[in-house]
């Protein structure tokens, strides 16, 4: 097998990898800033209960404990932490099986493509932990930002995207990039749903007895990296006119 | 008549009262420096006018009218307090700039937000921008910084950015503009430049509510001074009533640990 066919065929299978990691970046960075804003939702659907009755810190017998608990609980925010727990709690490996086999196995549905179930998997995945770095990103802006705008008339969104977002940016720039890199790496979990990509080819050489192209394998993923850090690099400095 | 009234403001954090029973007035082209120590509620007072605080009781007019009662949900809705905030300016202890935009977009910015969200916006664009852009030029003008309009607020020192605020607060023609201790962030040796803008603005009668530490300036640039303590009103009266012969225990005992300082 000469190494031209090799590398053709590799990286055609490349081109799975990289057909999910740009969906996955397209759909999920957004997901994610939604999700962030799900876990910091401060809506207390009960919290009139207390109101003008009971101050921090009061009521001693179980009535108004549970008052209290319910007038400061948020939904939305505790709905989407327990899914942000159990989807970082589990193995990608392990949702990119469920989604592909789930539907089928609970509800008889027909099967989804297998590129798409893996692109499902990674989006949900990879947004909930774009969502906590949104999130950390976000609660560091110092909220004398937020009161300037406010002090200025400004609305909400308006001081979100205006005013907030590129600082968030600016400093999400580096975990988010470990993320991204990551990324490249875990797309080749979508063979475990027989999914064509790079390693599965590799491999199949290896069955084959042909063993350097699994090493070979590896030069595809680090010429991705070094490009990705270049480009990364090139943004920080490019948001390094201001702190 | 008064700009500014304020009526039986209240103000509790929790079980903490901070503010009990506010009262006090500002005349148009009037500065009132409001002293005392740290918690005595100085802070929340200017924070409650500019609805970054929600007071719990009381009233505030603007020329009369009133545009927040407590015991009246219709003057507390958010799109409704989103313009009346812009009767007052605040200028913060620690700027609070837009790090990302230059100084002539930080002045600009809230101005050209508001522009775009008023009807004819799109048929005057071309003159509505030149307006804003120019009233920012002569605000930041006149704060000496007509040379800094393309520097981002890192470049500046503590008290040019400190002067940038207060262009950008300037640039909204607030009926008050309100200062909450705008020398305290700044080295000994920038508070002088920051003093001198705020100054000249008293002598143009400009109507100001001043939160500070500065004793002197206070004296020199004020129409009126009010000591609190505890959340209350101790004191009013003219700078030399108040600072020079002062009639309450409490007014003495904080001017006399000033002077030991």
């Amino acid at each position: 097998m000469s190494f031209s066919i090799v590398t053709a065929r590799l990286l055609e299978s490349f081109a799975i990898n990289g057909k999910i990691f740009i969906v996955t970046l397209a759909l999920g960075l957004p997901l994610g800033l939604i999700i962030a804003f799900g876990s910091m939702s401060r809506w207390t659907p009960f919290g009139c209960l207390r109101k003008g009755r009971l101050k921090c810190g009061e009521g001693d017998n179980f009535w108004d404990k549970l008052t209290i608990w319910l007038s400061e609980f948020r939904p939305i925010s505790a709905l989407t932490k327990t899914f942000v727990w159990i989807i970082r709690g589990t193995p990608l490996m392990l949702q990119v099986i469920i989604v592909f086999y789930g539907p089928g196995l609970i509800w008889g549905m027909e099967a989804v493509g297998r590129i798409e179930a893996a692109i499902v998997a990674f989006v949900i995945n990879y947004a909930c932990y774009f969502s906590e770095i949104y999130r950390g990103g976000i609660e560091s802006i110092s909220v004398g930002q937020k009161e300037a705008g406010q002090v200025l008339g400004m609305t909400k969104v308006q001081i979100f995207f205006k005013v907030t977002l590129l600082q968030v940016i600016k400093r999400i720039v580096p975990p988010m990039g470990n993320e991204v890199i990551t990324l490249v790496k875990d797309t080749s979990l979508a063979n475990f749903i027989a999914n064509k990509e790079i390693l599965m080819m590799a491999k199949e050489y290896v069955t084959k007895g042909l063993i350097w192209p699994l090493f070979y394998s590896a030069v595809f993923f680090l010429i991705t990296c070094g490009i990705l850090t270049i480009l990364l690099a090139k943004l920080e400095k490019k948001l390094s006119y201001f702190n | 008549m008064s700009v500014l009234e304020v009526k039986n403001l209240k103000k509790s954090f929790d079980k903490l009262e901070v503010l009990k029973d506010i009262d006090f007035s500002l005349n148009k082209g009037e500065t009132i420096a409001i002293i005392g120590s740290s918690g005595s509620g100085k802070t929340t007072l200017l924070r409650c006018l500019n609805f970054l605080e929600k007071p719990d009781g009381g009233k505030i007019l603007i020329n009369g009218d009133v545009i927040f009662d407590a015991d009246d949900p219709n003057t507390q809705k958010e799109r409704e307090i989103r313009e009346k905030r812009l009767h007052f300016g605040l200028v913060f202890q620690s700027f609070n700039l837009f790090p990302q935009y230059t100084v002539l977009k930080n002045v600009t910015l809230a101005s050209e937000l508001i522009a775009k969200r008023k009807k004819g916006y799109r048929s005057n664009k071309k003159q509505i921008l030149k307006q804003i852009d120019s009233q920012a030029r002569e605000s930041l003008g006149q704060m000496g910084l007509s040379d800094k309009l393309n520097y981002y607020p890192h470049q500046l020192s503590g008290g040019q950015q400190q002067r940038v605020a207060i262009a950008r607060a300037l640039a909204m023609s607030p009926d008050v503009l309100c200062f909450d201790e705008p020398t305290s962030a700044l080295d000994p040796e920038l508070t002088g430049e920051v003093l001198r803008v705020i100054r000249a603005l008293a002598e143009k009668r400009t109507t100001m509510v001043i939160v500070t530490h500065e004793m002197a300036f206070a004296r020199d640039v004020a129409d009126r001074v009010i000591f609190m303590d505890c959340g209350v009103i101790v004191e009013q009266g003219s700078p030399r009533e108040v600072l020079e012969n002062p009639r309450e225990e409490r007014t003495k005992q904080f001017l006399a640990r000033f002077s030991e300082e």
